[in-house]
């Protein structure tokens, strides 16, 4: 009788344990949505081009929720405005041009109050990858002790006495759009490996409407392999009332596909958590993608 | 000159007859609802309730529900008939956002007396915006002074749900 009563405390303690992990989980999926609360982007001034002499293309970078209206700026090459609190995250960001020979160079982004902006040469023909890279940046968040949420970045802060909720997690992000010269081709449109990554069948320069565009996202250079959400949002929330974002699944390897009926400037956005490993200290991994599109009429 | 002056002295004298007569007897109540929306993140929106002349003239906020004043610009219709000039002032009747459910906001008959309004056809406007969500703008005539008992329905379709508003005498 007694050995039966133990052993029922025992299991009753793994059931117990097991639900906790759950929830931890679950908190740690809620937490990991409602931080990634702002959107970012590039937006060319042309994504496609043609001519036999070189050629400039403008972009302005920032976090925002208006789609295409800046809001702050993203990115600083510390000849524009002090970024202040933003400066910590402008400092870890690698900005990335893919040329059309898969050369890689940077780009400087000078910083203004709204938004950031670079001025890019376009030399060669075929396509361009312009990039935003945020890599693993540490944060935490929690829940304090009077119920208001806080957050940290890095591995400096210290979590208060009493929080709850406590979630250490790393967010990444790849901040992306293409530009075509002349005759557009794909080697910069190969993944790196890095992140959460757009590829697949069409090439982002030549997108029309009502035309169907197939894409695969790749995660970590290999294609996803599970089922998730892409976010669509066409340009201008600020100037309608709904912001009308379409959800598109992808199937089980990453793939989806879709009609564009309106022409303009779109932001495609995904997500993909991962579970950090046991011991690392780490509880998720965050990646995103922000790839800005232009689709033109027929 | 003299002629104007007349003009003017009885056009003073008609305006202020018909001044005299005021809607001072009458309560107004408006039950908004805030819809749940499945959304990630939710931000509970900012919401405002006002009344406004026929000649889109703001007269009175009944309800101003918000956070950060970086976002007032947000409700445009209220904030460029009212907000922006902080007039008539809201002070009074501003509080935190709400989350979803059903509210219900009015004008008191000794409000109604402060304002002295005359009687006539006004506009009751609400308006609900939301961070990273949308936004909508519903209006209803409502005739105020009458001596009757009013209710009018309108119903949102995005940020807001059933509107009920009751005039009574």
């Amino acid at each position: 009788m007694l050995i039966n009563a133990t052993k029922t405390l025992t299991q009753l303690k793994q059931i117990m344990k097991n639900t906790m992990k759950t929830l931890t989980l679950i908190t740690a999926l809620f937490f990991s949505l409602s931080v990634s609360a702002h959107e970012r982007f590039i937006l060319p001034s042309h994504t496609v081009l043609s001519g036999d002499k070189t050629q400039s293309v403008s972009h302005t970078a920032s976090i925002s929720n208006a789609i295409f209206h800046g809001d702050r700026p993203l990115g600083n090459n510390d000849k524009g405005i002090e970024t202040k609190n933003l400066s910590m995250l402008f400092k870890r960001l690698q900005t990335v041009v893919i040329g059309p020979d898969g050369t890689s160079s940077k780009l400087s982004w000078q910083a203004f109050s709204r938004f950031s902006v670079a001025d890019m040469q376009v030399e060669q023909s075929g396509t361009y990858r312009i990039a935003i890279v945020q890599p693993n940046t540490p944060m935490t968040t929690f829940k304090k002790s009077d119920g208001s949420f806080g957050r940290f970045f890095g591995d400096k802060g210290v979590v208060p006495e009493k929080a709850t909720n406590v979630v250490r997690r790393t967010t990444a992000s790849r901040v992306e759009t293409y530009v075509s010269f002349n005759e557009p081709n794909r080697v910069s449109l190969k993944p790196t490996g890095q992140g959460l990554e757009l590829a697949g069948e069409s090439h982002p320069n030549d997108l029309f409407t009502n035309e169907l565009i197939s894409f695969q996202l790749h995660f970590q250079g290999a294609p996803l392999n599970e089922v998730t959400e892409v976010k669509l949002v066409q340009g201008a929330t600020r100037h309608r009332n709904q912001r009308d974002e379409k959800i598109i699944k992808t199937d089980a390897q990453g793939r989806f596909s879709l009609t564009i009926k309106q022409a303009g400037f779109y932001l495609l956005s995904a997500n993909v958590d991962v579970e950090g490993q046991t011991g690392s200290g780490i509880d998720i991994h965050h990646y995103g993608l922000y790839a800005t599109l232009e689709v033109f009429p027929q | 000159m003299k002629n104007l002056l007349n003009s003017l002295m009885v056009f003073y004298l008609v305006a202020t007859a018909l001044n005299s007569q005021q809607v001072d007897a009458s309560e107004l109540s408006v039950e908004v609802s805030i819809p749940k929306i499945d959304s990630q993140p939710y931000h509970k929106p900012y919401v405002s309730i006002w009344l406004e002349t026929r000649k889109r003239k703001g007269v009175h906020t009944l309800a101003f529900w918000h956070e950060q004043s970086d976002w007032f610009k947000d409700l445009r219709q209220w904030w460029r008939k009212i907000g922006q000039q902080k007039s008539p002032a809201y002070d009074q009747v501003t509080g935190a956002t709400k989350k979803p459910g059903r509210y219900q906001v009015k004008i008191t008959r000794e409000a109604f007396a402060e304002l002295a309004l005359a009687p006539g056809e006004y506009f009751l406007n609400v308006e609900a915006v939301r961070e990273e969500g949308g936004r909508e703008f519903i209006r209803q005539k409502i005739t105020l002074g009458s001596g009757e008992r009013k209710t009018y329905q309108k119903s949102g379709k995005h940020e807001l749900g059933n509107i009920v508003i009751n005039v009574t005498p």
